[in-house]
C-alpha cells in the first residue's frame, strides 16, 4: 500500500473501502465497529470490487490515462539527450548560483526539489519578480511545448530562457560561456558531456548548457501512483486490485472522465493533451497588463533563434519540427495557457499560470463555479459551470490526489554513477 | 484508439452508382493503395488515407488524397469539432499535383467528434467534402 498524500484524512470507513491488507486493518481505530466489520470482510475476501462500477465506455476512457510510464525515447534535437554524463553535468548546472548575475540565484531557487520542483509562490522571484507561477519539472520529456505560453518548442530552449531573462538569472549567453570556460570543474563536466572542451563560439557553448540541463531534467519522470495500480488492475480485469482504490477516488475519476469534461484537455497518460486552452482564469499580469498567454507564446517562438527550425537543432532531418512548422496563430490564442499535466499536482501548489488558486480544492471549486461569461464568446464549448456538491468536489480532489507518486525523486533520479570531475 | 465512423458509406455507394449511371467517373480506390476511405460529393469524390491509419488523439498525422472529377485548382484541408466549435491548432501544409495530394501537420488535439474537411476549388466550382469520425 503506497503512502501517498492522497491518504491523508482517510477515515476508518474509507480505509476499509480501500480493501486494505490486514496490517492496515489493525491500524484503524478499532473503536469504530463498522470499520472492523469491513476489515473482517476483506480478510474473508468478501469485499465487492468497490462501490463504483464503471461502464464499458468509462473503462475505455480510464484506460487511455495509462500505461505509466510511457516509453521515452531520446530527443533527437539534443545530441546528449539520454546520456548519463550530460545529465550529471546538467544536475551540477541546475544548482549553480554562479549562473545568475547576482551570484545568488540558481534554477533550484524557483524549482526546489522538496516542493515538487516549484517554489511554492504564486509568482516566482529571481533577480526580480516574474509574472508567472513556476511550472514543476516532472515529466517534461512528454511535453510538446514548454512554458505556460509554449514559447519554446524544446526542453533545451526552455532552459536557456531564465539565463537570458534579466528578471530570473540574466547571465546571458556570453556570461555563461565565459564561466564554463574559466571554471575547471565546469569545463571538465562540459568535456565529459560533449566529448570536447567548450569552444570559442559563446552561443554554441550556451546552447549546450541548455542541452545538458535538458538531459538532467528528462530524468524526472514520476513514479507509479495509486491511480496507475487501479488502471492496470482494470486492464487485467483484476477485481481485488481494483478494490484497493478508494471509493472516493473512483467517484472522482467518474466525474473526471464524465460530467466534468476534464479529460478533453487533461488527456492521456500525463493528463495533458499538450495544447492550450482558456480555463477561465483571469490573466492579469499585474499593474493592469494582461498576459497574452499562447498568443504571445507563438509570437515569441517565431522570433526565437532557439527553435527546431533554427541552426541549433542537432537532428539534420528535423523529425520533430512538424509542430513548429505548422503551428497556427489565431486571435483565440489570446489568454490561453498550456494545459498542465496533473501527475504529482498535489505537490506543486499554488495552481494556475499566476498561482491564483492555493489548493486542489480551490481548483475544483473554480471549475464548479466557473464564470462562463469570462470564457471566450463564440469560443470553445467544453467548460461549463459544473455546480458540484460538496461531496462531489471532495471526490474530485481525492481522485487528483491519487495521481501522486509514493516517493517523489528529489535527486533527479540519475542512477548511473558518473566519475566526478577533478 | 481511433474508432472511425465514416458518414453514410451506403449513401456514398448509392451516389457512386448514380454518378456511374450518369457517366461520371465511378472513382475506384487508387490502384496503388490498400485501405483508405472515400467521400463522394456532387462535383468531386475524394479518396483519402491517413498516416498512421488510425488517427491518434493529440499527435500529429498526415494524409494523402486522390480526387476524381473535373480539374482542381486548390485543396484546403481542415479539422473541426462541431460540438466544441473549434478547429485545429495547426495549419496543415497541402501539396497538390494534378488530382493527387498530401496534407502534413494535422492534429486532432482532443477526443470526441471531429470532421475532416476537404475544401476543393476549380473551374467547376467549390465543394466541401466532409468525413466525420469519433476519436476516443
Ligand atoms: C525566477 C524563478 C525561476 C528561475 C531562477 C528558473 N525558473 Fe524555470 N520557470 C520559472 C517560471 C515562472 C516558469 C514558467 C514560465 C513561463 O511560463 O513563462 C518556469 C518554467 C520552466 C520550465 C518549463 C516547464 C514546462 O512544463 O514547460 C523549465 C523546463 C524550467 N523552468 C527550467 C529551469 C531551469 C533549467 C532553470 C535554470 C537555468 C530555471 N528554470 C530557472 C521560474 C524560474
Ligand atoms: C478546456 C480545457 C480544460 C478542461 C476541460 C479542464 N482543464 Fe484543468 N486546466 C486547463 C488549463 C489551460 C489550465 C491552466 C490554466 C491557467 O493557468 O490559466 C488547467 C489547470 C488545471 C489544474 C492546475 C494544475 C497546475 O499545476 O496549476 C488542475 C488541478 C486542473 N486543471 C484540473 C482540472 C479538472 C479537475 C477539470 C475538470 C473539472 C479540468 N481541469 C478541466 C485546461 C482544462
Amino acid at each position: 500500500m503506497p503512502e501517498g498524500n492522497w491518504r491523508k484524512g482517510i477515515g476508518g470507513r474509507e480505509l476499509a473501502e480501500l480493501g486494505a491488507p490486514i496490517s492496515h486493518c489493525q491500524m484503524t481505530d478499532i473503536v469504530k465497529l463498522f470499520a472492523v466489520a469491513f476489515c473482517i470482510q476483506i480478510i474473508l475476501g468478501a469485499l465487492p470490487a468497490g462501490a463504483v462500477d464503471f461502464t464499458a465506455a468509462e473503462q475505455r476512457k480510464i484506460l487511455r490515462h495509462g500505461p505509466w510510464p510511457p516509453p521515452a525515447p531520446p530527443d533527437p534535437s539534443n545530441r546528449v539527450s539520454g546520456a548519463p554524463a550530460a545529465a550529471a553535468f546538467g544536475r551540477v548546472l541546475f544548482f549553480d548560483t554562479r549562473l545568475s548575475v547576482s551570484g545568488a540565484i540558481s534554477c533550484a531557487t524557483c524549482h526546489r526539489p522538496e516542493t515538487g520542483w516549484t517554489d511554492g509562490l504564486a509568482r516566482s522571484r529571481g533577480q526580480r519578480a516574474v509574472d508567472r507561477n513556476a511550472l514543476s519539472l516532472f515529466n517534461l520529456r512528454f511535453n510538446r511545448w514548454f512554458g505556460w505560453d509554449g514559447a519554446q518548442d524544446t526542453l533545451w530552449a526552455q532552459n536557456l530562457r531564465p539565463l537570458l531573462d534579466a528578471r530570473e538569472m540574466g547571465i546571458g549567453a556570453a556570461g555563461a560561456a565565459r564561466l564554463v570556460r574559466a571554471d575547471r570543474s565546469l569545463s571538465c563536466g562540459y568535456r565529459r558531456a560533449f566529448g570536447a572542451a567548450p569552444g570559442a563560439d559563446d552561443e554554441r557553448v550556451f546552447v549546450d548548457l541548455g542541452k545538458a540541463l535538458a538531459a538532467f531534467l528528462e530524468t524526472l519522470v514520476t513514479g507509479r501512483t495509486p491511480f496507475d495500480d487501479f488502471r492496470d488492475a482494470l486492464a487485467r480485469n483484476d477485481a481485488a486490485g481494483q478494490a484497493r482504490y478508494p471509493a472516493a477516488a473512483k467517484r472522482g475519476l467518474r466525474l473526471f472522465v464524465g460530467r466534468g469534461n476534464c479529460a478533453f484537455c487533461h488527456f492521456g497518460p500525463a493528463f495533458a493533451n499538450g495544447e492550450f486552452a482558456d480555463a477561465g482564469v483571469a490573466h492579469f499580469a499585474g499593474s493592469g497588463r494582461a498576459d497574452p498567454g499562447r498568443f504571445g507564446g507563438i509570437r515569441k517562438l517565431r522570433k526565437s533563434p532557439y527553435t527546431l527550425l533554427g541552426r541549433f537543432n542537432d537532428d539534420p532531418a528535423r523529425t520533430t519540427a512538424v509542430k513548429t512548422r505548422h503551428v497556427r496563430l489565431a486571435h483565440s490564442n489570446f489568454g490561453e495557457f498550456r494545459v498542465p499535466g496533473l501527475r504529482n499536482a498535489a505537490l506543486t501548489a499554488p495552481y494556475m499560470h499566476a498561482g491564483s488558486l492555493k489548493t486542489l480544492a480551490d481548483v475544483v471549486r473554480h471549475y464548479s463555479t466557473l464564470d462562463e461569461e469570462r470564457l471566450h464568446a463564440g469560443g470553445e464549448r467544453i467548460l461549463r459551470r459544473l455546480d458540484l456538491s460538496a461531496r462531489e468536489q471532495a471526490d474530485l480532489v481525492a481522485f487528483l490526489e491519487s495521481l501522486t507518486e509514493a516517493e517523489p525523486r528529489r535527486d533527479g533520479g540519475i542512477d548511473t554513477e558518473v566519475p566526478p570531475c577533478r | 484508439m481511433a474508432r472511425r465512423r465514416q458518414r453514410g458509406p451506403a449513401f456514398a455507394a448509392a451516389l457512386a452508382l448514380v454518378l456511374a449511371a450518369a457517366g461520371a467517373n465511378a472513382c475506384e480506390r487508387p490502384q496503388d493503395w490498400t485501405g483508405g476511405s472515400k467521400i463522394a460529393g456532387k462535383t468531386w469524390t475524394v479518396w483519402w488515407q491517413s498516416a498512421p491509419a488510425a488517427i491518434p488523439v493529440g499527435a500529429h498525422f498526415s494524409l494523402r488524397f486522390r480526387l476524381c472529377g473535373p480539374p482542381v485548382r486548390q485543396v484546403k484541408v481542415r479539422g473541426w469539432m462541431p460540438d466544441h466549435r473549434h478547429g485545429m491548432n495547426y495549419r496543415p501544409g497541402v501539396t497538390l499535383a494534378g488530382r493527387s495530394g498530401t496534407a502534413a501537420g494535422l492534429m486532432f488535439h482532443m477526443p470526441g467528434r471531429w470532421q475532416l474537411i476537404f475544401d476543393i476549388a476549380g473551374a467547376a466550382g467549390r465543394e466541401k467534402l466532409t468525413a466525420e469520425m469519433v476519436l476516443e
